[in-house]
């Protein structure tokens, strides 16, 4: 059987080429898809594994490391932990290379949190330092290099450091260097007396939570704490990059599904082409189990290489750019470990064409042989359906002809669907990285233009055209009333809040009455609020607000330290608070038009919120480009599923499409018909696309991308309209390629077979 | 056919195993059998092995048990509190020591953590059970009716004012340095309204023998019963924290005249309203003292003190001091005409074995070395037992009369709120030794277990603190020369 599979191989070897193409296409699509998933997707918990992470890393204000130790050591489930004095704002230069945002962190005790990529672990010696990852490779700097640190003088780099617990340099626009105590006290001549970051191991993560709640109360006297957990610090990373991270993740899920639908639906035509061959070696004998066993060894022939080639080539294209991006985050990329889910990737890729063929074969050499060779199929019916007469011109015909065969019209709508929704998500997901980086709109607010006047002028601003809607904003910073140094951001409207915030809720409900309150995850984590606690507020002017807390919402603005109310008793409490007018837009509003137009309306010139990522904008817009150059090798998917049907259709058509020509057509009267029948499922198609995308697509990959932010994911209709006529194209394309393939043939050889 | 003298033989062939069971069995919530630990260091605990019985040589050789004198069992600073009294200042909690005790994660299961601990002692053959004081926490009437319901047995009705919870643990409270259970972790929603839920107690079956300690006569087991303090705990105002110009007063600063300075301003601090009810008010040291002794059935007032003493069996005397203040302060002091009046009590007790019971070990009071110089003379002392530490401790005290033992024991609110049971057994020689191990509570209708775990997690608890001691101050047999 084997020597008869390679026989087949070697007979078709230009089919075989072209199936080997296919399979090498949809494996470099798997190869990508899995690198960049399995690297992205584990990089936070590798990178946190081998840097040995804390679950919990408190900041405070300075305070003595003895005051800090009693309380530590009183915790339930510590295991051990350490300490660190970190300053901001230092000048650091080396390698002709300079910023003023350097952040030095002398370290205290053991475990250090970072891992060492370079090098080695600081010395006792007061001389040396280590950098990270990020600062080194885009300062080039490496173990032996000298830096200037400001306070501290010349230091030897002596070690590489990566720490998860923040994105990398230059992403991030702070650059990290570790240094000993005793640098610390050879620039100084002090020790380590105070410390400003405490990090703790814990015995069992998963009671981390009782930690906390005790840790809280312990906390009293230390002012302007924060704690981040491991868990915590992911979603501060998500906030950064995870939501990209979390996009390209859901898009490798979806582009490996598309891939094994368009391999079972490739190897399923190659049978279908095939059934002439098979009911000749049913004429000579061969069982059914023997033919679906030829045909499965073939299949595993042009597939195992095809696979993987691709894999590999898919690997090595996208470890390089993951690899990067992983570094950019401060994660680690996967090394060796990728071989697994690459090896699984082959085998089932492998699995997939065999059994597409095998099954196909097997059902369609169950046939007696004469109804095979008779035009048999694998199809219960046996026979090929008839086509009827109908109206319409010879594009209608096209479209009766790939109608005839129902269920592949249906799983080639399916692929091509699946495809176009592919694109669509990729195009939407472009525009909203783009979008992070510039509009607040994707960032929890939803209006447009702000302008600093009183409550009074809301009515004239809501004249100018183009305003959709306009209210005063009052904010104002105000702390815990317990005295614990948490301070919070409270944002207050006269009315509902929604028209303009859009933070998505996480528990509880909205605001609805002036003693309600939601408030921020960050601000909720801090003060453990929860749906029914209560929000105790001092005002700068020392009056105290109480609020009842109704719900918890993800909101980016200030670390989620935010609390939105009913402006009527915070003014009551404080009426010198001065707000901001807020304005919305009318969709489709002239931003720029607006403006200008409130500004003579009011006398005041209004101005844009500020995104939350300014930093990133470089960063995001390599990666929107990345996911439209994705789009377009999705978009060559389609084409090349569109081409195979067309070119199955073509061969089971011959006898009419030659009758066609023999009855006078010419090349572009063939041409139509093959339009019409590429657009009969190009069409449905896209359709089937652009619902997949917005009514599955969309809402799953925005629950992937990130707890912090929603993200509209749903294609705006000019998208649609674009990847439509996309597909319209693609399908003048294959049509056309089909056309001239069926062209070259003899009239002669396709009557033949009528 | 059975004869009466076969049936006496019977009898006695029973008593004398049991009596030995008595000796080294392991009746249901001995830690000699089993106890909760914390196998991970993860803050959860767990069911582990039994401690077996530590031979401490310290005053005298090893010798063979074999004749059981005495059992009994001593429970001790129970602190069944009001969690829901405006009289409680918990916001104290967050200054730490002296403070700590002020809030506790699991004080609203005090009740139930001392019903639990009653079926525990039930489970054990006991001539008697001590309590050695601060049963309640806050001198209050309503915290008595629920600690002496619970001991005596019945219905027991821990809430007080509005039905349900009011306090700083509610779900609503806005302030982070209190645990609620409601929505921190580990959240046991609902816990609180169970917490104030009706619920029966089997009450103890042996005879029960009070002990006063300071949380019993004073408020907060500091301060001497006022007006003015007895009016905010009735009252309807709640303090939820220090006024800006009121500062901490350093410990030596503090006194019952400086508290009543304090409040003559009024209440102290911002404060919320609560559902007022004069079953809280407080009572005098006088009408508390004899509330102890008309529900235990024991004890009896010697000048205004609970000095007495009491039989366990037919060879041990039981003397017990109240070492209390009764104006200010939780320090214990053994006053002049105790001395006389306990140097006549080790004379009446003739050839008996003697055990002395304090709530303040007598090493700490004012007075104490004198009172531990008369039991240093007598022979026949075989231990000072006292609680008021809440935490286990075993110290030999030599002496030329050949030595007894100084034993203190954890309370029933903090970790590991553990009883301690004690059997005073002959050995072969006609030496004595008195063995002791602890005995966990019973997990009940699964408050108290909720409770140890809590009390397990509370940073200022017994945890942390090691008021669970050493497995010398734990599970061990003591001998002695005699």
């Amino acid at each position: 059987v084997l020597r008869a599979a390679f026989a087949d191989v070697r007979a078709r070897r230009g089919r075989a080429l072209l199936a080997a193409v296919g399979v090498a296409a949809a494996a470099v699509m798997a190869g990508t898809a899995i690198t960049v998933s399995y690297g992205l997707g584990t990089g936070f918990d590798r990178a946190a594994r081998r840097a040995d992470l804390p679950d919990v890393i408190a900041r405070f204000d300075p305070q003595p490391v003895a005051e800090v130790d009693r309380r530590v050591r009183a915790l339930p489930n510590v295991r051990a932990w350490s300490y660190r004095d970190e300053g901001l704002g230092f000048v650091i230069r080396a390698g002709g290379h300079a910023t003023s945002k350097g952040a030095v962190e002398v370290v205290l005790g053991r475990p250090r949190g970072y891992a060492i990529v370079g090098g080695r672990d600081l010395t006792a010696c007061g001389c040396d330092a280590i950098v990270e990852r990020g600062l080194a490779r885009n300062w080039r700097l490496s173990p032996g290099s000298q830096l200037w640190l400001e306070g501290f003088g010349m230091l030897r780099v002596r070690g590489v450091a990566v720490a998860p617990d923040n994105v990398a340099y230059p992403l991030s626009s702070v650059a990290r260097v570790w240094i000993t105590e005793a640098a610390l006290r050879r620039a100084y001549g002090q020790p380590f007396r105070e410390a400003n970051v405490l990090q703790i191991w814990t015995r069992d993560r998963a009671q981390v939570a009782p930690m906390l709640v005790q840790a809280r109360e312990a906390s009293y006297g230390l002012y302007n704490l924060r704690i981040l957990t491991r868990s915590g610090v992911r979603i501060l990373i998500d906030r950064a990059a995870g939501l990209v991270v979390g996009l390209l993740v859901a898009f490798s899920v979806v582009a490996l599904a598309a891939a094994t639908t368009m391999l079972a639906a490739s190897a399923h035509a190659d049978v279908h082409r095939r059934l002439a061959t098979i009911g000749v070696q049913r004429a000579l004998g061969f069982r059914p189990r023997e033919v679906a066993a030829r045909h499965a060894l073939a299949a595993a022939l042009v597939a195992a290489p095809a696979a993987a080639i691709g894999i590999a080539l898919g690997a090595l294209v996208a470890y390089g750019p993951s690899a990067r991006l992983l570094e950019a985050i401060n994660e680690l990329a996967p090394g060796v470990a990728l071989a697994w889910p690459l090896g699984c990737a082959f085998l089932a890729i492998v699995a997939v064409v065999t059994a597409a063929s095998a099954v196909p074969a097997w059902r369609a050499a169950s046939k007696p042989p004469a109804a095979i060779l008779r035009g048999g199929d694998i199809a219960p019916s046996g026979s090929r359906p008839e086509l009827t007469a109908g109206g319409g011109g010879l594009a209608a015909l096209g479209v009766r002809l790939i109608a005839a065969r129902r269920a592949r019209t249906l799983a080639v709508v399916a692929v091509l669907g699946t495809s176009v929704a592919v694109v669509l998500l990729m195009l939407g997901l472009a525009s909203v990285v783009d979008r992070l980086a510039h509009d607040p709109l994707v960032l929890g607010k939803r209006y447009q233009l702000q302008l600093p006047m009183p409550a009074g002028g809301t009515a004239a601003v809501r004249h100018v055209p183009g305003v959709a809607r306009a209210a005063p904003r009052y904010t104002v910073e105000a702390a815990d009333s317990f005295d614990l140094g948490e301070t919070m951001k409270l944002v207050a409207y006269p009315g509902d809040h929604q028209p303009f915030e859009s933070a998505p809720l996480a528990a509880g409900r909205r605001v609805a009455g002036p003693v309600e309150a939601e408030v921020g995850a960050g601000l909720a984590d801090a003060l453990g609020l929860a749906p029914g606690a209560t929000l105790a507020a001092l005002l700068p002017n020392g009056r105290e607000l109480r609020f009842r807390v109704v719900g918890v919402v993800r909101a980016l603005d200030n670390d989620g330290r935010v609390a939105f109310v009913r402006s009527g008793r915070l003014l009551r409490a404080d009426p010198a608070i001065a707000p901001l007018l807020v304005v919305r837009l009318t969709p489709g509003a002239d931003v720029g038009a607006v403006r200008r137009q409130l500004t003579g309306a009011t006398g005041t010139r209004p101005t844009r919120p500020g995104a939350a990522t300014p930093r990133t904008g470089g960063f995001l817009s390599i990666l929107a480009a990345l996911l439209r150059v994705v789009a377009v090798v999705n978009g060559l998917i389609c084409l090349y599923v569109v081409v195979q049907v067309l070119s199955l259709t073509a061969r089971e058509r011959r006898p009419a499409v030659a009758l066609l020509r023999a009855l006078g057509a010419g090349r572009g009267e063939i041409a139509t018909v093959f339009a019409g029948a590429a657009l009969a499922v190009a069409i449905p198609g896209a359709l089937v696309g652009a619902v997949l995308e917005r009514e599955v697509l969309a809402p799953a990959v925005s629950r992937l991308a990130g707890d912090y932010v929603s993200v509209p994911l749903a294609t705006a209709p000019a998208d649609i309209a674009v990847v439509a006529i996309g597909v319209a194209v693609l399908a003048a394309v294959a049509a056309t390629w089909s056309s001239r393939r069926s062209a070259r043939e003899p009239i002669v050889a396709g009557l033949r077979e009528e | 056919v059975t004869g009466p003298s076969t049936v006496w033989a019977l009898l006695v062939a029973v008593v004398a195993i049991a009596a030995g069971c008595a000796s080294s069995g392991t009746p249901p919530g001995s830690t000699r059998s089993g106890t909760w630990l914390d196998r991970n260091g993860n803050g959860v605990l767990e069911r582990g092995p039994g401690q077996p019985l530590l031979d401490r040589t310290d005053l005298a050789p090893r010798a063979r048990p074999v004749r059981t004198l005495a059992t009994f069992a001593q429970l001790t600073d129970a602190h069944v509190v009001d969690a829901q009294s405006p009289a409680r200042v918990p916001f104290l909690d967050r200054f730490g020591p002296p403070f700590q005790s002020t809030f506790r994660p699991q004080e609203a299961l005090t009740g139930q953590v001392l019903a639990a601990t009653v079926r525990s002692l039930n489970q054990m053959p006991l001539d008697a059970v001590v309590e050695t004081g601060d049963l309640v926490d806050n001198d209050q009437a309503n915290e008595y009716s629920e600690a002496l319901a619970v001991l005596r047995g019945g219905v027991v009705r821990p809430d007080s004012g509005a039905r349900g919870y009011e306090g700083v643990q509610a779900e609503s409270s806005g302030d982070p340095l209190y645990y609620r259970p409601g929505v921190d972790a580990p959240r046991h929603p609902g816990l609180l309204r169970q917490a104030e839920r009706p619920f029966r107690s089997p009450g103890l079956r042996a005879p029960w023998f009070p002990v006063v300690g300071n949380h019993e006569v004073l408020v907060q087991g500091i301060v001497g019963p006022t007006t003015r303090t007895d009016a905010i705990a009735t009252g309807s105002s709640r303090v939820v924290g220090l006024a800006p110009g009121v500062s901490l007063p350093a410990q030596s600063q503090l006194s019952d005249s400086y508290v009543d300075r304090l409040l003559a301003r009024g209440l102290p601090g911002p404060a919320l309203r609560t559902t007022p009810d004069p079953r809280r008010r407080e009572l005098a040291a006088t009408a508390a003292v004899r509330r102890l002794i008309a529900a235990s059935g024991h004890g009896r007032m010697t000048g205004g003190l609970l000095d007495y003493s009491f039989d366990i069996g037919p060879s041990v005397r039981g003397i017990v001091l109240d070492a209390n203040r009764r104006t200010f302060g939780s320090t214990g002091i053994i006053r002049a005409r105790q001395l006389d009046w306990l140097r006549t009590q080790l004379s009446a007790a003739g050839n008996r074995w003697v055990f002395v019971f304090t709530h303040q070990p007598l090493v700490g009071c004012q007075g104490g070395q004198q009172a531990l110089a008369l039991l240093d003379r007598d022979p026949r002392v075989v231990a000072a037992i006292a609680g008021h530490t809440h935490r286990n401790s075993i110290v030999p005290r030599r002496s030329p009369a050949g030595g007894y033992w100084l034993v203190t024991s954890a309370s029933l609110i903090d970790y590991p709120q553990q009883a301690r049971a004690f059997q005073l057994v002959q050995t072969a020689g006609g030496g004595i030794a008195l063995e002791t191990w602890m005995v966990d509570h019973g997990s009940g209708n699964g408050l108290a277990r909720t409770s140890l775990a809590l009390s397990f997690l509370d940073w200022q608890g017994g945890r942390p603190a090691g008021f669970a001691g050493s497995p010398r101050d734990r599970n061990v047999r003591l001998f002695l020369r005699r």
